[in-house]
């Protein structure tokens, strides 16, 4: 009879567990259908109003530049679905398809590249790579590590930074002297409380002021960043103090070449 | 100067890049258009100034107005608010909700909705001409 109660139990529990997973597939669905909705959107108007003969040639560089912008948050936010199925193949087998040695200066410098329309766009923010620290820390050694994985766990602290980030605010990244090799991206920007910090790099999971201040965001960003460092043998860490965060990838020394 | 017949538009939203082109063209026939990134800070100029139409989003900030609200419905608290103190004001909605009964809520609120990168431009900016002049404009 126990056993059976005990069965019982386990069943609701699993039960439970797949409504919750169920849940959140849902949700998730919904918020990744509006977040490819709206970049959309804007670059199908954008390409409108170049075509707007009203529209003075002069103010048609902006509608460029966000045709840019968004397409860049479009291509960011599908390489991570891709990533977040890849994922689970790559960990299952226990190792990484395309290891190299990443010069991850560079890496930070193009991806800032990148990101930067998006952060001009975004209320005339600007992100900086402190090379010097670069030079410092890692001299001429790269990093062992498979390029893309990194290029997406760091464009997601990046694109957080942009999106979470004061207005006119700087966004810098930085090398970091840790056990190791670590880059960090520092940001001033919304406040990130103790109690999220413990959660903040759980799937699904956003902060209760990030979900207040800024609706749109499928919680997926930090969890891809974590799962990517755990494959490399690294952590992800947060320090945060008043409204600056600190988000920094921690590559162990094994990983420096 | 500004001519008599410029109408003025005031856009409450907190991506302001999403719809930088619908202002680019309004402004290109000589609409006055006012950007604000959040309901607060609309809700100040609707106190101060005459609008002819306002477009605001769904999902934004509540900011001081609505402290409590979650952000992905602030706009919602904002409209029954602002139907309160004008409720003749032209208001569309611009925004990319898809359920049915907040949308039939809105219709309620005499207010038309938009879905964002659903309607062409062109028709966003015939609409808010529309209820801008009184009169469709065929240019």
């Amino acid at each position: 009879m126990t056993e059976i109660e005990q069965l019982k139990q386990e069943i609701q529990i699993l039960n439970a567990k797949l409504q919750a997973s169920e849940k959140l597939g849902r949700t998730y669905l919904q918020n990744v259908a509006h977040q490819l909705t709206a970049p959309l959107g804007a670059i199908k108007w954008s390409i409108e109003g170049l075509k707007d003969e009203h529209v003075p040639i002069h103010r048609k560089g902006n509608l460029l530049r966000s045709v840019y912008s968004q397409a860049t948050i479009l291509v960011h936010l599908i390489k991570n679905f891709a990533l977040m199925s890849n994922l689970e193949a790559d960990e299952q087998l226990g190792q990484m398809r395309n290891q190299e040695d990443v010069d991850v200066m560079l890496l930070a410098i193009n991806l800032t590249n990148d990101f930067q329309p998006q952060a001009a766009d975004q209320g005339r923010k600007k992100i900086e790579v402190d090379d010097d620290s670069f030079k410092t820390v890692l001299k001429t050694r790269k990093v062992k590590a498979e390029k893309n994985l990194i290029a997406q766990a760091l464009s997601n602290l990046l694109e957080n930074a942009v999106k979470y980030a004061d207005a006119e605010s700087k966004i810098v990244i930085r090398a970091e002297k840790v056990d190791g090799f670590g880059v960090s991206v520092i940001s001033v920007g919304l406040p990130i409380t103790e109690e999220e910090k413990k959660r903040i790099f759980e799937r699904g999971e956003r902060g209760a002021i990030a979900r207040k201040q800024v609706p749109a965001g499928t919680g997926i960003g930090l969890y891809l960043a974590s799962r990517v460092m755990k494959l490399h043998q690294g952590t992800i860490t947060l320090a945060t103090e008043g409204k600056t965060s600190c988000f920094t990838l921690v590559f162990p020394k094994t990983r420096i070449a | 100067m500004k001519p008599t017949h410029q109408y003025t538009i005031l856009f409450a939203d907190d991506e302001p890049w999403l719809s930088e082109a619908l202002r680019l063209s309004l402004e290109s026939r000589n609409y006055n258009c006012i950007s604000t990134a959040s309901v607060s800070e609309a809700w100040k100029i609707l106190e101060k100034q005459s609008v002819d139409v306002l477009v605001t989003d769904i999902m934004m900030p509540g900011g001081d107005l609505f402290p409590e609200a979650d952000s992905s419905e602030a706009g919602f608290h904002f409209i029954r608010k602002l139907r309160k103190q004008w409720p003749r004001l032209s208001v569309i909605c611009l925004s990319v909700i898809a359920d049915s009964e907040k949308i039939q809520e809105l219709k309620k609120q005499n207010v038309l909705y938009l879905r964002k990168g659903e309607s062409p431009l062109e028709s966003a900016l015939k609409l808010i001409e529309s209820k801008a002049t009184g009169k469709i404009s065929f240019d």
